[in-house]
């Protein structure tokens, strides 16, 4: 029996949930984890010298789910394996929308008893339609309703990242990593060996979910590849999907008798897929986290053409090289945007060819900025706009002087407000790190697409503007 | 067609000749240059008076698989003195370089008006099915891997990206006053053999290298079909 989407929903977004075998050796993860659940969490344990410290921690506790006197939507289980069976078992007697094995030791190892017990698994599951998750995997962090399964993930925070991951630590670090760049999950979900529920089933539950405004994927393989290809390319007609595709899996080791099979390499086919549905791929977490950031923060151009603000002329240079070198043109602005130019920029020690090595001209006076913008907004060789944030000179100065770094987040803002064109800034680290960074998380809560160098901005826009689904 | 698969079928043969490969993919509507088996020399001369010269003459074997290495190939034969010469050039190089390689003849064929040669091909993957391939053929193709790929089945929009994506397409599009190879019809025939692709899993590898792209279309001039290996 297939797992319907009302069965998915109760997991995905549960009202009720219960933690199966959690214990002090674990310091009590899993519960303290969904300390901030918006609903009841009860703990499901049998060992007497458990019990105590799961008291301790104001959850109840019973000795089976079938005890419990409500209806549990989601369950985590982290139990031996040889266990996982008959705790799949009473997930499906007490009609539990889905559970969570994070129970590992199964076909991933290779050994007999590990596929056994798998497959015992599938078979108690797959016909009662229960929505497993795993095994062998991290589970569910929707933190909108405050589940987690780390205890430094985000709660209480309705996000709009739908994330899912074959890697329990990839997931993790997307949720980590990404909240610190001030991106947020609507739901994400590690799934492991995905012996029931595999990609293809959280990517359309994703399509359909009305917080998720963007998908981003971690995967190794598919076990139904045509499956995975027919999703995908269903789900990123509607929503931008980011896929990071991790490892290289090994060949049949046949023989091969055709230049077209020689050279049809693991990696080419998924660049290839992942360029056919209308996804991106990209290469490592950062990566991700970035297009991401530039997909949900900046609007999409079909031009390619930048118009660049840097604060001096040695950086000019190599934001140009940055951003031509991942595909963009920088190219000279129209004769009416240089007759305005012309008008106010100071030329001494600056220049306003584009890029526009402006800190002079908007030292003078920070409304010259705003003029720029009009400008580059007004110009019709210009489809996106580019601007260094230099922290090496400004960092201490926006600490000293915080109605300064106010009044440029609203120039910055009020462009944004006014004009189609994306926006984009990059703020790298300096010897400032600290105020560097406090520059940053300011930017990241006002909207602003902050990025920390000028190679990663130029391809997050390149990236996010290849996406299919607008 | 089924009669030429199931015929190497039952002769439990994966690798279909060049002829059999002709003939499956030209009635799947795939432009391809006629191409006729002759078991001696007075049959190939009868073709070729058929088909009209120039020819060409590859030799015909389940044990080769590259006619070029071993001497295989004659091109722009011009008569039928010519043609009964270059018969024995083949027979004599294959046999010299491959002396336990079965011969079931030579192939004939058309001279095709060249163009750009480009390759088209399938395989399977393991995880996605079937798998088409796009590139520029000869040495591009060998030491370059200037190529796409792309999921079976292809739409249409897929088959204009392939043919795009490549570093060459500047070659397609005509370098140094040659005239432009006719896009459209490369998409055309990656679409018929997306659909070929669909149609017969059984297919485990195809190449067709070189099809010569040119301004008026696309023909292919080589192919070898592989099946797979259970029937």
């Amino acid at each position: 029996m297939a797992v319907t989407r009302e069965r998915l929903t109760r997991a995905l977004a549960p009202k009720v949930v219960a933690v199966i075998g959690d214990k002090q050796a674990s310091g009590y993860n899993w519960l303290r984890s969904m300390k901030d659940f918006d609903g009841p969490v009860y703990s499901v344990q049998v060992d007497e010298n458990e019990i105590p410290g799961i008291e301790e921690l104001g959850i109840p506790n019973y000795k089976s789910l079938t005890d419990i006197p409500d209806q549990v939507d989601f369950a985590v289980c982290a139990v031996p394996r040889q266990v996982a069976p008959f705790i799949v078992q009473g997930c499906v007697e007490a009609n539990v929308g889905g559970v969570t094995l994070f129970t590992s030791g199964f076909a991933e190892t290779g050994e007999d008893i590990g596929v056994e017990l798998q497959d015992k698994i599938y078979e108690i599951a797959a016909p009662s339609g229960l929505a497993l998750i795993g095994p062998n995997c991290m589970g569910l962090h929707v933190p909108g309703l405050g589940v987690r399964f780390n205890r430094d993930q985000p709660a209480g925070v309705q996000g709009n990242i739908g994330f899912v991951s074959q890697s329990g630590t990839h997931g993790m670090n997307f949720s980590l990593t990404g909240a610190a760049h001030g991106l947020y999950c609507s739901t994400l979900v590690s799934f492991g060996n995905g012996i029931i529920l595999e990609a293809a089933d959280y990517l359309e539950y994703m399509a359909d979910d009305p917080q998720t405004e963007v998908i981003g994927m971690y995967i190794e393989g598919a076990r139904d590849g045509r499956r995975l290809f027919k999703t995908l390319r269903e789900v990123a007609a509607k929503k931008p999907v980011i896929i990071w595709k991790g490892g290289q899996t090994e060949g049949g080791g046949r023989a091969i008798r055709s230049h077209t099979a020689s050279l049809a390499s693991d990696q080419a086919i998924w660049e290839a897929m992942i360029k056919q549905v209308g996804a991106v791929a990209v290469h490592n977490l950062d990566e991700m986290i970035d297009v991401v950031k530039a997909t949900l923060l900046t609007k999409r151009t079909q031009g390619n053409r930048l118009g660049l603000i840097a604060m001096t002329g040695g950086q000019s240079v190599v934001l140009t090289d940055a951003f031509e070198k991942a595909g963009w043109k920088v190219p000279t602005l129209s004769e009416e945007s240089y007759a305005q130019l012309s008008e106010f920029f100071n030329i001494i020690g600056g220049s306003y060819r584009n890029p526009l090595d402006a800190a002079g001209t908007i030292g003078q006076d920070p409304k010259h900025l705003d003029t720029i913008f009009d400008i580059l907004n007004a110009d019709e060789n210009i489809d996106a706009v580019g601007m260094e944030l230099s922290a090496t000179f400004m960092a201490r100065r926006w600490q000293d002087k915080p109605e300064e770094f106010d009044r440029l987040i609203g120039s910055l803002k009020k462009f944004m407000a006014e004009s189609d064109k994306p926006f984009l800034a990059a703020l790298h680290p300096s010897h400032v790190e600290g105020a560097a960074l406090t520059a940053r998380q300011r930017l990241q809560e006002e909207g602003i697409a902050t990025f920390p160098s000028f190679e990663r901005a130029a391809n997050a826009l390149r990236k996010a503007s290849a996406l299919a689904a607008v | 067609m089924t009669d030429v698969i199931a015929a190497a079928r039952a002769e439990q043969r994966t690798l279909l000749s060049e002829v059999e490969a002709k003939q499956v993919l030209a009635e799947a509507g795939v432009n391809v240059t006629e191409t006729r088996l002759a078991i001696s020399v007075d049959e190939a001369a009868a073709h070729a008076a058929e088909l009209g010269y120039p020819v060409a003459l590859k030799v015909v074997s389940d044990t080769i698989t590259h006619k070029t290495d071993v001497g295989g190939v004659e091109l722009g034969v011009a008569d039928e003195e010519s043609l009964r010469a270059a018969c024995q050039r083949i027979h004599e190089r294959v046999t010299a370089a491959a002396p336990d390689a079965q011969a079931q003849g030579v192939s004939v064929q058309p001279m095709a008006e060249a163009g750009v040669e480009v390759i088209l091909g399938i395989t399977q993957d393991q995880q996605f099915g079937p798998v088409l391939m796009f590139g520029l053929g000869g040495v591009f193709v060998e030491v370059l891997k200037d190529v796409a790929f792309r999921i079976v089945p292809l739409e249409p929009r897929d088959a204009a990206e392939m043919v795009r994506e490549i570093q060459g397409l500047p070659i397609l599009e005509g370098v140094r006053g040659q005239p432009a190879a006719n896009l459209e019809a490369i998409e055309s025939m990656l679409l018929q053999l997306s659909e070929f692709a669909e149609a017969h899993p059984e297919i485990a590898e195809l190449d067709l290298n070189p099809v010569f792209a040119r301004p008026d279309g696309a023909v292919a001039v080589d192919a070898r079909i592989l099946l797979t290996s259970e029937s």
